[in-house]
């Protein structure tokens, strides 16, 4: 009981990990595109970087990146979920 | 060449068929006719066996497994085992093995006067291996034609098939933005060379149509 659960917070620790830190990448990549294409979008004007490097900065702070960590608490409630329902319903 | 690539891939998608029509919850009515356990030594088809009772030595090699015998609304039989999951695969979290039982024997009928109930499982009968489908729930039902829609499985394969476009749309835009640009520059840095190198090919290639024989007319 306590090796198997053990085993499951482990394996599962890792795995959301991987893809919390593969959704981070991926979620800051697209929206430094996003900025990218805001910035032409306006006319281009003024330095690129810096504008970029500005937007990048509200993202640090953003709701968008504090929702990736639902990648953690969704699986987390689903498998306490499935205990109740499976076992106590 | 082509028929390898096309086994490979038939071959991946039976399997992943396979692993899913295995592990999904899958529902039949039926009607429970007596339970019984027996002791059993999981040996070539350790696979299709799950975990002794959570909480039990996990490293005997046997031990009692709970069954349910039942018969199909079209008279042929079907046998569940009644093994708790626990922690481990496929992920049903399955505790309650002899609460289910206990249903399970309460819900036994006779042929005179059937009580149809709705079994929910993972896995599969096959009598060569001697592997049983495990039983999950019990739950009473009207009569063998109720409809039952799988809201569990549309659910599971929707998510999974956003999880694959997903990971297609994160590797595309890692390869747009973290390949593509370093192969640009080695490709501009590899554009001169490969001038020279398609001067030199096309004058070989040129030289070379000269040894062909015309064709006579």
């Amino acid at each position: 009981m306590i090796f198997g659960l053990l085993r499951l917070a482990v394996v599962g620790f890792v795995l959301m990990t991987i893809v919390y830190i593969a959704l981070s990448i991926y979620s800051r990549s697209v929206y430094r595109e996003e900025l990218e294409k805001e910035w032409l979008e306006k006319g281009g004007e003024g330095d690129r970087d810096a504008f970029v490097e500005a937007g990048m900065r509200d993202y640090e702070t953003s709701l968008r990146r504090k929702l990736i960590w639902l990648v953690y608490i969704i699986p987390t409630a689903l498998v306490l979920v499935m205990l109740y329902v499976i076992n106590f319903m | 060449m082509r028929y390898v690539k096309w086994t490979f891939w038939t071959l991946l998608a039976l399997i992943i068929f396979a692993f899913l029509h295995y592990s999904l919850p899958q529902h039949d009515i039926v009607r429970i006719t007596d339970t019984y356990e027996k002791r059993v030594d999981p040996g070539e088809n350790s696979w299709f066996w799950a975990a002794p009772d959570s909480g039990n030595d996990p490293t005997v090699t046997n031990r009692d497994v709970f069954f349910i015998q039942t018969i199909r609304p079209n008279g042929k039989p079907m046998v569940y085992r009644n093994e708790d999951t626990g922690w481990g695969w496929p992920p049903y979290f399955k505790f309650d093995t002899a609460n289910l039982q206990t249903e399970a024997a309460d819900l036994i009928s006779t042929k005179d006067d059937p009580q149809w109930v709705m079994i929910t499982h993972y896995g599969w009968r096959n009598e060569f291996f001697s592997i049983y489908p495990n039983a999950i729930s019990v739950k009473p039902v009207e009569g063998p034609d109720v409809r039952i829609i799988p809201w569990v499985n549309i659910v599971i394969l929707t998510v999974l098939v956003i999880i694959l476009l997903m990971i297609r749309r994160m590797w595309l835009q890692f390869r747009e933005r973290a390949i593509d640009p370093v192969l640009s520059d080695i490709d501009e840095a590899g554009d001169a060379a490969r001038d020279r190198a398609k001067g030199l090919w096309a004058r070989l290639r040129a030289w070379i149509s000269t040894w062909r024989s015309k064709p006579r007319g």
